[in-house]
């Protein structure tokens, strides 16, 4: 796909010269669907963080005592895991860009290995506070399950995705530098809905 | 007469598009949806919810209060439900316009008649029962109340299987009969609608039946979708060829 850097613009002199130089940075990354798909997602998560707020500040001392039985430990190692796998997919688009296919085929693996691990580490984390005996009976609980499962169900999604994005670099014909960036773009979306999801649950006091 | 004033603008006017049977089926989609909000919202008091957590002594007293309007409105809709499967119908005929073929679509019809189930008619048995037969036990009534909340409520995942179908169908159709964006907003409603399963363990708070999350947020979800799916099947409707030979030759044999 042509980024509109690449359309060759004829000389107008009518427009002026700062109009003509904010034109490349005008691209849009990704397809309008998926930004449609990513605002819209982020409003919805928006209403659950500020439901979360409005019923831990009614009991604020059950939500921070429900809270010490997390393992922040495992929360930073999964948000670690994220922003590493945010990172490999925000470098498999200039790959991908130049031209070097492979190297953003690698990365976007890289990726989807760190939402593997990510989900295997969510749900050692689920059995544990399980049998541990915090479930959803508890209000904190109901909301960790709710927003840490509906995010989980987030990287799934997510992990198609990034399948999607790789089977289609595999294939020359089909290679599309949107297609790629859009994938980052959901990716990022899920990784930014964990880094909130964190602050809320883990970290607030 | 045209013939005679050839200076009048003769410029026929353009042609409504789309078949006129698909656009008699597409104006049953809003007037089942206007009538399913009128009998839900304010004939059967469904919607917004009744509280869950109150005495077996208010919910016979909820019947009490309500029980001409729900019988009025639980027949009507008993009558009326058709409605909901000739509307489903209408978007697996677009389904099937996809380059993905029918098995999508059949998939769609299944799974909505899946959740209309519970989520319709169950409700309706309940709550004309309980209206139907005051003189019962009030515990009974009690249950009826319940189990219509609960099955009308808590049900909302078993639309998942339809909205999955119709968002993988949307993603891989090259023909663009509904644009892509619409496929997330179907997966948004399967988010949301899961969620609803909450209802069974809280009484109230935001994951009761009559919840902020579990109700409320998938309420805004469901009106979001269903007002774009209103106006894109207009939209696949009016842009269908009128004549389509394959559809004909379907017809033909």
């Amino acid at each position: 796909m042509n980024s509109p850097s690449s359309i060759p613009v004829p000389a107008q002199t009518a427009i002026p010269v700062t109009a003509r130089t904010a034109a490349p940075s005008r691209h849009l990354p990704g397809d309008r669907d998926m930004w449609v798909m990513v605002l819209g997602d982020m409003l919805i998560f928006g209403g659950y963080f500020v439901i979360f707020m409005i019923y831990r500040s009614m009991t604020p001392e059950a939500f921070l005592e429900a809270q010490q039985h997390l393992d922040v430990d495992i929360g930073v190692i999964n948000t670690v895991v994220l922003l590493t796998s945010s990172w490999f997919v925000a470098l498999s688009v200039p790959a991908v860009r130049n031209g070097r296919h492979e190297h953003g085929i690698r990365l976007v693996y890289a990726a989807g290995a760190c939402g593997v691990l990510f989900t295997a580490l969510k749900l050692y984390e689920w059995c544990t506070k399980i049998t541990g005996g915090q479930t959803n009976s508890e209000m904190f609980y109901s909301f960790y399950y709710v927003l840490t499962g509906v995010h989980l169900l987030h990287v799934l999604i997510g992990l198609v995705v990034l399948g999607v994005v790789a089977r289609e670099l595999r294939n020359p014909a089909r290679r599309r530098v949107s297609m790629v960036e859009s994938g980052a773009v959901y990716w990022h979306m899920v990784d930014l809905l964990w880094v909130v999801i964190f602050a809320l649950l883990y970290v607030m006091r | 007469m045209s013939t005679l004033t050839p200076d009048r603008d003769v410029t026929p006017r353009p042609a409504r598009g789309g078949r006129p049977d698909v656009r008699f089926v597409y104006w049953i989609f809003p007037g089942f949806y206007a009538a399913f909000g009128v009998i839900i919202c304010l004939l059967t008091r469904v919607t917004p919810p009744p509280r869950p957590d109150v005495s077996t002594a208010q919910k016979v007293e909820f019947f009490a209060q309500h029980h001409t309007t729900i019988q009025i409105g639980f027949c009507l809709l008993l009558v009326l439900l058709g409605g909901a499967a000739i509307t489903n119908g209408l978007v697996a005929y677009h389904m099937t316009r996809m380059s993905v073929g029918s098995v999508f679509a059949y998939g769609y019809i299944g799974g909505m008649a899946v959740g209309a189930l519970p989520g319709f008619l169950l409700v309706a048995a309940c709550f004309l029962t309980a209206t139907f037969r005051p003189d019962r036990d009030p515990g009974l009534v009690g249950l009826l109340y319940d189990l219509g909340m609960l099955s009308y409520n808590g049900s909302l995942g078993c639309f998942s299987a339809a909205y999955l179908a119709l968002a993988i169908a949307i993603l891989y159709d090259r023909n663009n009969i509904f644009p892509k964006w619409f496929a997330y907003v179907s997966i948004w409603q399967i988010v949301t609608e899961v969620i609803a399963t909450q209802m069974f363990v809280f009484a109230s708070g935001p994951f009761a039946w009559n919840g902020s999350i579990a109700f409320w947020l998938a309420v805004v979800v469901f009106c979001v979708w269903l007002g774009a799916l209103m106006v894109l099947l207009k939209q696949a409707t009016a842009r269908e060829p009128a004549y389509s030979p394959d559809r004909t030759e379907e017809t033909a044999s």
